[in-house]
């Protein structure tokens, strides 16, 4: 499947900047599930300062930083990507091996570090007794791990209530699991506490979805938004996306941008301005089908 | 009186209860039969012929030269705990040439060894692939900044500075208790304890051939310096410091001074085109290398902690582009790890294959299974603490825990265990420390100091270093605010063998910069010591009314006390004060709080602070006498606080005047005319001048009756110090023309308005200028403000409204004068200190959510 994705973040400041400093994630990259055909990343007023860097988890991302005065940045990040069906398609859960095994293999000093780091906890990631026993209903004495997964992200999608506004960055995963109420991104980080808080490895992914209008309604622009999900390592298969918000097994209506421990290792804009007064912020997200 | 006795008393007393004692402790002292070590028996022969007394006036004498120097430190968030005297034991901690030979040659392969691992934490973690360090012990830890990796300064050499925390435990070998790989404090407060002692005790430390420390501080500016990236002949070096409120900024202070460093803060830093820019008065000046004593994630707070006020935005772009040398690099925390330690003997074999030789202080990390339940089983022999530290978590002892609160620790450990460590308690050795005129035995551990030669690749540890004793014998706290006392650390041997650093030149002759916040200060400075002085002549003038009004009963009768008192309300704008009538009936009250209240802004004793509180804050640019004399001045407004009786607060008054102005007449006699002169000044005269139109205003504006109005001119000439001036000139009764002519015209008289003005329109033409129009528009106004006072006739401005009596015409020109000068003080904020913003904030970020 092919798409074009525009991301386009606004920002008013009501007195103005002398001096930014930021950083973005929004340019995705290549692996084997996606091509990038094109990206382009348009900032205004022209940065004096831009450098394209990749961070621990390999990730792209640009820093930037304008020096002289202004009252309004626009970052607009549009890009053309193709993306494949994933390979995990076709696994068939009952036959992965049980999670404990997986939990085992894990431990080993001969699993990677870059595969260990994702089963520790991060900012965002905390482990807490209540959210393990969540975990543990689906994740039963020797269950094949696939299977215990789609059914955690089943349940997941099941017992949550996506409240867009009830949760913001600084909200708890007790907060979130209390109320059963988030946005994705609570979503994603409560899974990942699920899995990590029994020792499985799992990772944050940042990206975006294709939306479908409801039937018969055409699609409206900037409807979208950046979407977040969670990828599991499976020994032998690989990382393998869930998407609790959906209750998917990604596929290929997932664009993927960065992945991390969570939300605070990739957050898609982030900056500090030198000025004294407030500021409006207006994001848009357009993710069209093209091909 | 027999003083023979006094002298064996107080070496055998000791000894005596020593041998009784049976101690728990190892002491560097004696030996278990009571016998004197040989590198101790020479010092207490000393202390001995000293005696009693004499010992007594050395230990005032350490106290007094330390007060002398401004050695103190401050406690966090604790108001009354700024600028504590830093508190030196008299006798020293002493180590043996064997001894030190093991210390040092411990600490230079335990930096080494450190080293060698933190170049493979940021590099290939080969140490990690291979399990010789588990990951979790680095992965989980606050101080592994994956922002850093792969990140290198060139050289072997990653670590620069070390500290090891050592202690000797009850089989007489040293430990290892912390290491401080971040950012190690104490080396300032180690230079001035051996300044004092060398002061106190010069026959001893030379009878006893003590090792000098200078050369470690050549080393570490000698590398320091070579480590710029660019601009090697003559790098810009500065000393980050949290600020004035850090605990340790005395330190701050005096370290960047002794090593010729700009100390700045992180607002006095910002970041463009990559590079890091010192904003200083002449205008941004690049930054090659910063020595950093702001903690890791404190340093920029886009990339670490994000509500960091304390670092500089944008740096670590600038670190990743090789522009800005760091020291310590970012991420060297990574190694103040006590789980590390349990792993360490281990890895020196299988990295320098070599024993270790300082052991450190037996640690479990729960990580490991096995380990766990040793510290399960042994709990209560052990502490507890995290792999790393930060505000949140202390340490705890087993044994402190009752049941229920040890369960919840085991349970804690058990969710997390690779965060934790049980460490077995060391009960440090004891040293006899000199309290109250008696030799009595103190545990204590000893920080010494590593730094990295560059030249050879070698690590060079200074031979002494700060030694702390606890309060109490058998508490193993040795921090300032538990009452722990530092001593000074005699390495015995000789200094022949060290080589010796030349620090070149033109290293020596960096230009010095005035970053642009601690000019503001400079400014502020010079407006509040005026300020200050100017109240405290008002308050004595008010007071000696006071105590000369003829109707001590009805004091609202007294006119000219009363327009004083509403001219101190009026100066002070803690209105309505005197000038509500009740308030005026029973003045004392008010008169008081206006004098001593800190918490009022604008009171007397809040004009004292802001004073001090700036000159703290540019110590490192103050002589030591000045430093003598705001000692004696915040001792002064301290006991103002807490003055209740107007006797007193006369007294102290008649104290604080003479203090203030030997604090002004050193400036004249020792300050460089140099920008921070200038600035100073502008703001003296700015807050002199802008003071007497406002006292003037207030209360010469009305007419009264000749004869008061001789006795108001004659408070008015006191507190202006132009009495004898006036005497000396008219050689008449006080009168009004005259009076005012004095004040305002007389280019002379270095108190009247018109050559305070000049002063002002002199030093501004002295300050650097990039661009003529702002600089010029100040001087316009100061133009306009001296044409003011010059074209005015005293003998007009006396005439009052015939109805009201007010004196229009002085009214108005003072109320312009206050005007212009207000807008010059403005404009010189504005064009000096403020060419770059320093507040920030975080722009609002989106959540994903979809």
């Amino acid at each position: 499947m092919m798409y074009e994705v525009k991301h386009k973040t606004v920002y008013k400041y009501q007195s103005p900047v002398s001096l930014c400093h930021n950083i973005v994630f929004q340019v995705g990259a290549n692996n084997s599930l996606q091509e990038i055909n094109s990206s382009i990343c348009t900032i205004d007023p022209e940065p004096n300062y831009m450098m394209e860097r990749e961070d621990f988890f390999e990730n792209k991302y640009l820093y930037f930083s304008v020096q002289k005065v202004h009252k309004n940045l626009i970052v607009e990040s549009i890009s053309q990507i193709t993306v494949d069906q994933p390979f995990w398609l076709d696994i068939i859960p009952s036959e992965t091996p049980t999670w404990e095994s997986v939990v085992k293999s894990l431990r080993s000093i001969d699993t990677s570090n870059d595969i260990r780091q994702f089963y520790l906890e991060s900012p965002y990631v905390t482990f807490l007794k209540d959210i393990r026993a969540y975990a543990l209903k689906s994740f039963t004495p020797n269950r094949p791990i696939m299977e215990a997964m789609l059914e955690l992200n089943n349940r997941i999608y099941s017992d949550f209530t996506f409240t867009p506004g009830f949760t913001e960055i600084s909200t708890p995963l007790e907060e979130v699991f209390k109320h059963k109420k988030g946005v994705c991104q609570d979503y994603a980080h409560f899974g990942l506490a699920c899995v990590r808080s029994i020792g499985l490895s799992a990772r944050y992914v940042s990206g975006y979805i294709e939306t479908i209008p409801p039937p018969g309604k055409p699609k409206l622009a900037g409807a979208d938004a950046s979407h977040a999900w969670m990828s599991l390592y499976i020994p032998n298969v690989g990382w393998v996306e869930f998407d609790a918000t959906n209750n998917l097994l990604v596929a290929d209506q997932h664009i993927r941008v960065a992945k991390g421990r969570d939300f605070s290792d990739v957050v898609p804009l982030k900056g500090i301005v030198y000025s004294g007064g407030g500021q409006h912020m207006d994001v848009t997200v357009d993710v069209t089908r093209i091909g | 009186m027999n003083s023979q006795i006094t002298k064996e008393d107080l070496i055998s007393s000791f000894l005596n209860k020593r041998v009784k004692n049976n101690s728990l402790y190892f002491d560097e002292i004696t030996s278990p039969d009571g016998s004197v070590l040989p590198h101790w028996q020479r010092l207490l022969d000393s202390y001995n012929k000293l005696g009693k007394n004499a010992m007594d006036e050395r230990e005032l004498e350490v106290e007094r030269q330390l007060k002398e120097n401004g050695v103190t430190y401050n406690i966090y968030g604790d108001p009354n705990g700024m600028n504590r005297p830093w508190a030196l034991d008299a006798v020293p901690m002493v180590f043996s040439e064997e001894d030190w030979k093991v210390v040092e040659s411990g600490l230079k392969q335990r930096t080494t060894l450190l080293n060698h691992i933190l170049k493979d934490i940021y590099g290939h973690r080969t140490l990690i692939r291979s399990g010789h360090i588990p990951f979790e012990l680095i992965y989980n830890h606050q101080g592994f900044l994956r922002q850093v990796d792969k990140l290198e300064i060139p050289g072997e050499q990653q670590l620069i500075q070390y500290s090891a925390d050592l202690a000797r435990g009850p089989n007489g070998k040293m430990w290892v208790l912390h290491d401080r790989t971040d950012a190690p404090s104490g080396a300032g407060y180690t230079f001035e304890n051996r300044v004092a002692m060398t002061r106190v005790f010069p026959e001893m430390i030379r009878e006893n051939q003590i090792r000098k420390i200078n050369t470690y501080y050549q080393t570490l500016k000698k590398t320091i310096t070579n480590l710029a990236w660019q601009n090697k002949e003559e790098p810009r070096v500065v000393f980050l410091s949290p600020g004035s409120e850090n605990e340790a900024y005395f330190e701050h202070a005096y370290l960047s001074s002794l090593m010729g460093f700009t100390l700045v803060s992180g607002a006095d830093l910002t970041v463009s085109d990559g590079y890091v820019w010192l904003k200083t008065i002449k205008g941004l000046k690049k930054v090659d290398v910063i020595v950093r004593r702001v903690d890791d994630v404190f340093c920029d707070p886009l990339e670490f902690k994000m509500n960091s006020q304390l670092g500089v935005v944008g740096l670590m772009e600038s670190i990743r582009q090789n522009k800005v040398m760091v020291i310590n690099p970012l991420g060297s925390r990574i190694l103040e790890n006590p789980g590390l330690m349990a792993f360490l003997p281990k890895l020196c074999k299988h990295i320098l294959g070599e024993d270790l030789i300082l052991p450190s202080v037996a640690t479990w990390w729960c990580g490991q299974e096995s380990a766990k339940q040793y510290v399960f089983d042994n709990i209560t022999k052990l502490i507890i603490r995290k792999i790393y530290r930060d505000n949140t978590n202390r340490s705890v002892y087993g044994s402190a825990l009752d049941n229920k609160q040890l369960e919840a620790l085991k349970d804690e450990i058990n969710t997390r265990p690779y965060l934790y460590v049980g460490q077995e308690t060391v009960n440090f050795s004891t040293t006899p420390s000199y309290i109250d005129g008696k030799f009595e035995s103190r545990n204590a551990v000893f920080r010494s100091y590593v730094v990295a030669d560059t030249a050879d690749n070698s690590y060079q540890v200074m031979p002494g270093g700060l030694t702390r004793s606890s309060a109490q014998e058998g508490t193993f706290i040795v921090s300032n605010q538990s009452g722990g006392i530092s001593k000074d650390t005699w390495v015995l041997g000789s200094d022949k063998h060290v080589k010796k650093d030349i620090v070149p030149h033109a290293i020596l002759q960096t230009e010095n910069v005035l970053p642009s916040s601690t000019a503001e200060k400079l400014f502020w400075l010079g407006r509040y010591v005026e300020r200050s002085i100017f109240l405290v002549r008002l308050a004595r003038v008010i007071i000696k009314k006071y105590y000369e009004t003829e109707d001590n009963l009805n004091v609202e009768k007294d006119i000219v006390l009363c327009a004083l008192l509403k001219a101190f309300s009026n100066i002070t704008l803690l209105l309505p004060g005197f000038e509500d009538k009740k308030t005026l009936i029973s003045p004392e009250k008010e008169l008081i709080s206006i004098i001593t209240d800190v918490t009022k802004t604008g009171s007397l004793n809040h004009s004292l602070q802001a004073f001090l509180r700036n000159a703290y804050a540019v110590r490192d640019r103050l002589g030591l006498d000045t430093w003598r004399i705001l000692d004696n001045i915040s001792e002064e407004s301290n006991q103002l606080k807490n003055s209740t009786r107007i006797n007193e607060i006369s007294h102290i008054l008649d104290g604080l005047i003479i203090r203030l102005m030997a604090y002004h007449g050193l400036g004249v006699d020792t300050m460089t005319r140099d920008i921070s002169w200038n600035l100073q000044g502008v703001g003296r005269y700015l807050e002199s001048s802008s003071m007497t139109c406002t006292f003037l205003k207030n209360i010469l504006s009305k007419e009264i009756n000749t004869e008061t109005e001789k006795s108001l001119l004659e408070c008015v000439l006191i507190n202006n110090e132009s009495l004898i001036t006036y005497r000396y000139m008219y050689r008449s009764t006080i009168e009004f023309t005259n009076a005012l002519s004095l004040l305002m015209l007389n280019e002379l008289n270095p108190r009247s308005l018109v050559y305070q003005i000049s002063q002002i329109e002199k030093r501004v033409s002295h300050l650097p200028s990039n661009s003529n129009s702002q600089l010029g528009l100040i001087q316009k106004k100061l133009l306009e403000a001296t044409t003011l006072v010059r074209l005015s006739d005293p003998a007009i401005l006396k005439i009052g409204n015939k109805k009201s009596g007010r004196r229009m015409d002085l009214l108005v020109l003072m109320e312009k004068l206050e005007l212009l000068l207000g807008e010059t003080s403005g404009l010189i904020i504005n064009r000096f200190f403020n060419h770059t913003e320093s507040t920030y904030g975080f722009v609002s970020t989106k959540i994903p959510e979809i």
